[in-house]
């Protein structure tokens, strides 16, 4: 079984579209921004708009449009879900009974399962174009920078930041390291298949080894950091700078700016409610 | 102003995040868990380090695990849904520190199972409301999202509170 090619860390593909060149914090805050002004608006307008904004920032992200819909296919089942249950569950003008359901197909019906599972399209695709264009450990400075005000309130930021990328780093390391005690057990005669509760028997002869080898790497790992002076956060530089541009700013301003334009449609009720 | 981490600590911890990430892939994909989640034993080295120096570095672990999961996995429909899947389902196994001071290793399974009962508390709330969002009003949301993330959490907790015993018992060794 080849364990590190099972582990897929993020699905970050490297480019140099502006989407890429963001800062981390910039796409962090617009996409929560984005997703919760979208979440809570109502109406076909500002659904269509939320649409139309996500399909202008992927056709800037210069991502295969393949990709972004290979993105969504794992989101398919909610989508059909979704879109089923408003069809099916919404009173309102009957269009057709469908008897061995003994439900109603609705105009409303079908006008919300529309909103809703573009919405939902809508709102997936956009969190995909966070993780597709943002590298892991961009994500972890991002969500450190964010993170540090709270610092005051005890939330250990630097900590957490340093656990995940030390983490990153040693995740190929004991995924080796993992294969080869497989296979090393594998040449004594273990077998790692049969139904579940065998399969979590027979893993617990790979799992000590690993747990003391792990372990035993962190002892090391702890050994060096301190020989290399390490004391936390205060004061300490990094190699790789966050700079807030201008075109974070503008990004900000456009996404701030659409955000109120959604607002003001779904309360001055523009466009039709489901 | 919180306690910072020794190196050691702050070592171990990332290492078993590491550790929980590769053992994610030792998988049980259920045909039906069509939104997510698995049985798997990730949660082991989470629970290990808990157990090993309480509940404030066990918390640590599953919230910094929380991000790798999520960075590995994105499921992403739902701001309110993100925090609660990721950083605080994987956080509350912390709580199986409570038992860091007990060197009975049946009270470390009871542990995993209380922090297991807590991230499938997690779990269902964010079901609730990321799916209350989604549909029609009426839908039996709670009553779903129990059903759906027990079928995966319960067998997932109990496989881990079985490991444990014979683990505990190994590593001591």
């Amino acid at each position: 079984m080849p364990i590190l090619g099972d582990i897929a860390l993020g699905k970050y593909v490297a480019g140099t579209s502006i989407l890429h060149r963001l800062d981390p914090r910039t796409k962090l805050l617009v996409v929560v921004l984005w997703m919760s002004a979208a979440l809570a608006s109502h109406g076909v307008a500002p659904v269509v708009a939320f649409c139309l904004f996500i399909l202008a920032t992927a056709s800037l992200s210069r991502l295969p449009a393949g990709l972004l819909l290979r993105n969504l296919r794992s989101f398919l089942w909610l989508l059909l879900m979704t879109a089923s249950l408003h069809a099916l569950m919404t009173p309102g003008h009957l269009l057709w009974h469908v008897p061995w359901l003994d439900l109603d197909v609705t105009h409303e019906g079908l006008q919300a399962a529309a909103i809703f599972t573009l919405r939902l399209g809508a709102v997936v695709t956009a969190a995909s174009l966070l993780t597709l264009t943002t590298s892991p450990l961009e994500l972890t400075d991002g969500i450190e920078r964010l993170l540090r005000p709270f610092r005051r309130i005890g939330v250990p930021a630097h900590e957490l930041a340093m656990m995940i990328s030390i983490a990153l780093r040693f995740i190929p390391v004991l995924a080796e390291e993992a294969e080869r005690l497989q296979k090393a057990q594998m040449a004594r005669g273990a077998e790692f298949g049969g139904h579940p509760v065998a399969r979590a028997r027979k893993l617990v002869p790979l799992l000590v080894p690993l747990f003391l080898s792990a372990f035993a790497r962190a002892d090391r790992l702890a050994i060096a950091m301190e020989a290399r002076g390490y004391r936390g956060g205060e004061g300490r530089t990094q190699y790789r700078q966050l700079a807030y541009r201008r075109a974070d700013a503008l990004a900000t301003f456009v996404c701030v700016c659409g955000c109120g334009a959604m607002w003001w449609i779904s309360a001055t009720g523009v466009g039709l409610q489901p | 102003m919180a306690q910072r981490l020794s190196p050691a600590l702050l070592a171990e911890l990332s290492v078993a995040i590491a550790l929980a990430a590769v053992l994610s892939v030792f998988k049980l994909k259920l045909p039906h868990l069509i939104y997510g989640g698995s049985i798997s034993l990730h949660t082991l080295p989470i629970a290990v380090v808990a157990l090993r120096h309480g509940v404030r570095a066990g918390m640590l672990a599953g919230v910094a695990y929380g991000f790798i999961n999520f960075v590995m996995t994105p499921y992403f429909v739902h701001p309110v849904q993100l925090i609660l899947d990721y950083p605080v389902a994987f956080g509350v196994l912390g709580a199986a520190g409570l038992m860091a001071q007990c060197k009975s290793r049946w009270l470390a399974a009871v542990a995993v199972m209380g922090a297991g009962a807590l991230r499938l508390g997690v779990h269902v709330l964010s079901g609730m409301v990321y799916f209350g969002d989604l549909a029609p009003a009426g839908t039996p949301v709670w009553q779903y999202s129990l059903l759906y993330n027990c079928s995966y959490m319960v067998p997932e907790t109990l496989i881990a509170s079985a490991v444990i015993i014979v683990l505990i018992r190994r590593l001591a060794h």
